[in-house]
């Protein structure tokens, strides 16, 4: 089995940039997530992780993979689905908790209610 | 089917008709008593079929070995007096049993008095018939155990209670001392198996705790023999079935005792310890025995006495050291047994069927049932020695014994006396027990007008009686052969000549028996009329020896409770704190002993990402426990980022398969953490708001934090001193190299679990079930603190706005607001099943493997509960998590069962390559049923924890609770 020093030039490239990029988009949403200011802003950042984020490492990875095993190697494809259908649960859950704590204690500068 | 099998089936055969005997229907008494009467007649058959090898004086050995380096065996040997024994206990047994069938009141649940019954016989077959002083100790105390539960069958009856617990009490007390003068003996002898024991005489009588393992082993034997002074639990236990009385309490349980002194006579006696400790102790038995009964009132009372009377003169005789009377003491020992169980069941007749077992209302029943009358006259005649009965026989050997002299001290002058006086009570006590019986007019009419029993009711004693008359007249030709094999293998080359006649001629020893008869009758003549106004026995009544035992045993119970109140606490602190600073002291004795020594690897370096993780995962930890106080949510999300931290060092370190069990753990446990949290009382940010923080706060805090500093960083230096020392030849090898060749498997993590530490596995997820029925048990009950009760805010909040709109029901608000969440937790139930599975599926070979799905699938199941709400889920979904575990229990252990099928040990994994269609070759290894029992249990566990949790919300306490109606149900 080939190790992943024997990756071609072309591919070692290839996974070091959705690699590098995946990682980076991640830690400007981690960066984010201390410099904004209230919930509400906050609780965006992190999501540039979940998917962007994430995105560019599991495009690395299926690179690698199949290179190295000579086989298309694909179930990255379900990490992906997965975190795209079950991350905005949290982010509802969170936003809503929030916005209902927010409502119940009258605080100000919370987002309008639509009713 | 050889000998040595027939003798494991004779006693393996009770234990399984017990246990089938619990699963007959409650009413379902007379295929009870089949299935009993069966089981004992065959155990008589087959014991009897031993007997041309016994008689030649061969001894037959059943030994299945189960720990050869200690010694311990499962062997089971049958030798003359063994064989005595278990005839005994055999064919007493089917009497008895024959005799219950009629005895036992249909309203009483008869199946489990045979269960108890039937596995109490297969115990006594253990203690008669085991070959290892170890496994003898075993079964005693089984007996004992049956003894308390047959005792007690009637558990509505007080009295039933108490004596059962006194029974208990004693005579297992009783058996640990004689556990421990095994074990001591088991050293002197070099061995605990009887051969070695019995062929070392020399060594035993030379060792310097010979005094000590005798007086432990007559412990335990006086006390199930009921002598003095331990006698007193007999009486009690008459509450018992009279069924019980007459099988336990006269013929076999507490002639256990005898047998353990006839078996070890040959390496124990001889000496004068022996003869000073026995002799005395089984003669003051037999006289205060025998001037107790005569002034008891109660029928079975009178018989009980009697049972301790005649057992004190067995001991008497076995004390005295002499051969001959070691013969005397195993005759008696047959003979007591014959017409002591048959007095026994006639006066269980006679209780029957008049409604009182009281002899001052008894009286003239010798008008109603003449044949009991006849039967029970016979059988006292046995007992009081008169000429032509098997008692006389024995008797006569007795006092032909205690004319001898043996030590030349004062006992032999003494003893003479003493026997005759204890026999002419013993006749007084037999007269005064027909005379008022079956003669004298009652008093008052009897609460119920009698009539003879059913004839099979009577035919038992009727059995015995002959037996009585047969052994009483043809000594020699009934009785001889057998008692000759157990004489011989008792005293081996010292067995004595000695002769069974009926007629030795004019004699002393006549002299004496025809004194007594006399003396008896003339007793009887001059005091029998007053004997019924006794209330207590003159003189030995004051004993009190109940009194003394119960005072004994409150004074126990008080200590335990001031021990408790000194050294317990119901608060988890101090607990935890406790079992800390033992750990530490535990942990520091080999560091302050041996000192500390780094080893000899150099140092790696520091990988700067491995070391930012660990700082992360470190200042997680840390917050969480500085948060714990006044900020539980926050600690406990600090908690589980410490675990993540900890899940990626294991990825870091190329063990995914830890790495993925611990994120799912991490998963499962934050979230039960989280729905515990609502239940903790509400923090008090502020304790001491005026004053300063008192000192003892201040020290305890301070000694709790040294107390984490110091194990936190002990342990630190332990993993540092073992981790920079070579890696030298570890059983890690072994498992790396063989886990593919031997248990077929890749992932060598799943196969040590499912198969070279398959039994660790068994325990643990039989402790996983266990603390999981536990919590649920705990929480079913759990009453939470007051501040908690009330109904979190938010829901109230929610509530009143649901209300205060018309066109909305209490709980829209939540509904709406999960719609969505609860729609795609709905839709991953079915995805998390099938990664489950997979899990379970690939666990051989890849990370995954039973505890790791079942706790993905648990992780479902809990998705479920969040989204939906306990209520809907269980609407919907059938989760019995008692079944999962029962289940998997079982799964698990039958396919480590199935491995012996094919001749392997235990949990062995079978292996192979399955050709399966469309899919191809599929690697199938038993190991795989394994995993599924683990995997249901452990999701039986976890779901069980989590169903006890997510009640809680549902159930609406009460703010304010009146006091508890009833104090003890909480305990319950």
């Amino acid at each position: 089995m080939t190790q992943a020093p024997d990756l071609p030039l072309w591919a070692a490239i290839l996974t070091a940039f959705f690699l590098l990029a995946g990682s980076l988009i991640t830690a400007i949403g981690s960066f984010g997530l201390v410099r904004l200011k209230n919930f509400y802003e906050r609780v965006h950042a992190p999501t540039l992780g979940t998917t962007l984020g994430a995105g560019g490492v599991l495009i690395a990875s299926m690179i690698c993979f199949s290179v190295l095993k000579g086989r298309p190697v694909v179930h990255e494809v379900l990490i992906a689905l997965f975190l795209t259908i079950t991350t905005p649960v949290t982010l509802m859950l969170l936003g809503r908790a929030a916005l209902y704590r927010d409502r119940t204690e009258q605080q100000p500068d919370i987002p309008r209610d639509f009713d | 089917m050889t000998p040595q099998h027939l003798l494991l089936l004779i006693v393996a055969l009770p234990f399984l008709g017990s246990f089938a005997a619990a699963f007959l229907p409650t009413r379902a008494r007379t295929q009870a008593t089949l299935l009993a009467g069966l089981i004992a007649v065959v155990g008589a058959v087959g014991i009897g079929s031993l007997y041309p090898a016994v008689s030649q004086g061969q001894i037959l050995l059943s030994v299945t070995p189960w720990l050869p380096s200690l010694d311990l065996n499962l062997t089971f040997r049958l030798s003359g007096v063994s064989w005595l024994f278990a005839m005994l206990v055999l064919v007493m047994g089917a009497l008895v049993i024959l005799y219950a069938r009629y005895y036992m009141s249909d309203e009483d649940p008869v199946p489990r008095f045979f269960s108890f019954l039937l596995a109490f016989m297969g115990s006594m077959l253990g203690v008669v018939l085991s070959g290892n002083l170890i496994q003898i100790a075993f079964f005693w105390e089984v007996t004992s155990l049956f003894s308390f539960l047959l005792i007690g069958y009637w558990h509505h009856n007080q009295s039933a209670r108490d004596g059962a617990r006194m029974a208990l009490m004693v005579t297992g007390a009783g058996g640990i001392c004689l556990m421990l003068g095994f074990i001591l003996l088991g050293q002197m002898a070099g061995g605990f198996s009887l051969d070695t024991v019995l062929a070392s005489k020399d060594a035993i009588h030379s060792s310097p705790y010979y005094p000590l393992a005798l007086a432990l082993i007559l412990i335990g034997c006086f006390t199930k023999s009921a002598q003095f002074p331990f006698h007193f639990w007999l009486p009690h236990a008459m509450a018992a079935p009279t069924p019980v009385s007459a099988y336990l309490h006269s013929a076999t349980m507490v002639k256990a005792g005898v047998f353990i002194l006839i078996l070890l006579w040959p390496v124990l006696s001889g000496t004068d310890l022996w003869y000073f400790a026995v002799a005395p102790i089984g003669a003051i038995t037999l006289l205060i025995g025998a001037w107790v009964a005569i002034f008891q009132q109660d029928l079975k009372g009178l018989l009980a006495y009697s049972t301790i009377s005649h057992l004190g003169l067995i001991v008497l005789l076995l004390g005295l050291g002499s051969p001959l009377a070691a013969v005397a003491a195993i005759f008696h020992t047959v003979n007591h047994a014959t017409f002591k169980a048959s007095l026994f069941m006639a006066a269980g007749i006679i209780d029957h069927e008049t409604g009182t077992r009281d002899i001052r209302k008894l009286g003239g029943l010798w008008n109603y049932m003449p044949i009991t009358a006849t039967l029970a006259m016979v059988a006292a005649a046995a007992m009081a020695g008169v000429p032509l009965l098997n008692g006389f026989l024995s008797k006569e050997m007795f006092l032909a014994e205690v004319l001898e002299d043996h030590s030349g001290t004062l006992i032999d002058a003494v003893l003479p006396w003493l026997a005759t006086i204890a026999s002419a009570f013993a006749v007084l006590y037999s007269i005064r027990f027909i005379h008022q019986v079956f003669f004298v007019a009652p008093p008052e009419p009897l609460p119920r007008t009698p009539h003879e029993p059913p004839p099979w009711m009577r035919r038992p004693i009727e059995i015995l009686v002959l037996a009585c008359l047969l052994i009483g007249i043809f000594p020699a030709a009934t009785i001889g052969p057998f008692l000759a094999s157990a004489v011989r293998d008792t005293l081996g080359d010292q067995a004595p000549a000695y002769s069974l006649a009926v007629w030795h001629g004019f004699n002393r020893p006549l002299f004496l028996s025809l004194t007594a008869l006399a003396g008896g009758l003339i007793l009887y003549i001059l005091f029998g009329g007053r004997l019924n106004a006794a209330k207590a026995s003159p003189v030995v009544g004051r004993l009190k020896a109940r009194r003394t035992f119960e005072a004994v045993v409150e004074r126990g119970i008080a200590i335990a409770g001031w021990l408790h109140a000194l050294a317990g606490t119901r608060r988890l602190q101090p607990q935890l704190r406790v079992l800390m600073i033992f750990a530490l002291a535990a942990a520091a004795l080999p560091f302050l002993f041996l000192g500390y020594s780094v080893g000899s690897e150099r140092w790696t370096g520091v990988d700067p990402v491995f070391a930012l993780l660990w700082l992360i995962g470190g200042s997680c930890a840390l917050a969480a426990a500085w948060t714990a106080k006044f900020h539980r949510l926050a600690a406990l999300i600090l908690v589980g980022a410490a675990g993540l931290a900890t899940c990626i060092s294991f990825v870091w370190l190329s063990a995914p398969d830890l790495a993925l069990t611990q994120l799912l753990v991490e998963i499962v446990t934050t979230v039960l953490l989280l729905l515990g949290l609502r239940w903790l009382p509400k923090r008090q940010p502020d304790i001491w708001p005026e004053t300063r923080m008192p000192v003892q706060v201040l020290a305890r805090r301070g000694g709790d934090l040294a107390i984490a500093i110091i194990a936190g960083l002990g342990m630190a230096l332990i993993s540092y001193a073992v981790m920079t020392r070579p890696v030298t030849d570890s059983i890690a090898d072994f498992f790396t190299r063989n886990a593919y060749a031997e248990g077929g498997g890749t992932n060598i993590v799943n196969v040590i679990l499912v198969d070279f530490r398959a039994f660790d596995t068994l325990g643990e997820i039989t402790v996983l079930a266990i603390v999981a029925i536990t919590v649920f048990s705990l929480l079913r009950r759990f009453r939470p603190a007051s501040d908690s009760i009330e109904t979190p805010e938010q829901q109230r909040v929610q509530a009143d706005f649901d209300r205060r709109h018309a066109d909305r029901e209490v709980g829209d608000t939540v509904t709406d607001a999960l719609m969505v969440p609860r729609l795609i937790m709905q839709w991953m139930f079915p995805v998390i099943i099938t990664f489950a599975l997979y899990l379970l599926l690939r666990g051989h070979d890849l990370p995954g493997g039973g505890f790791a799905a079942g706790i993905a699938m648990s992780i479902g199941i809990l998705l479920q509960y969040m989204a939906m709400g306990t209520r809907e889920v269980e609407d919907r979904l059938m989760v019995l998590p008692i079944n999962w575990i029962g289940i998997g229990m079982l799964a698990a252990a039958l396919t480590g069962a199935g491995a012996w099928l094919f001749g392997y040990p235990l949990l062995t994994t079978f292996f192979r390559y399955l050709d399966v269609p469309l899919i191809g070759e599929v690697p199938a290894a038993s190991a795989l049923l394994f995993d599924l029992g683990v995997f249901a249990v452990v999701v039986g566990s976890t779901v069980l924890v989590l169903i006890a949790l997510a009640h809680q919300s549902i159930r609406t306490p009460r703010a304010a609770r009146p006091a508890e109606p009833k104090a003890g149900e909480e305990q319950g």
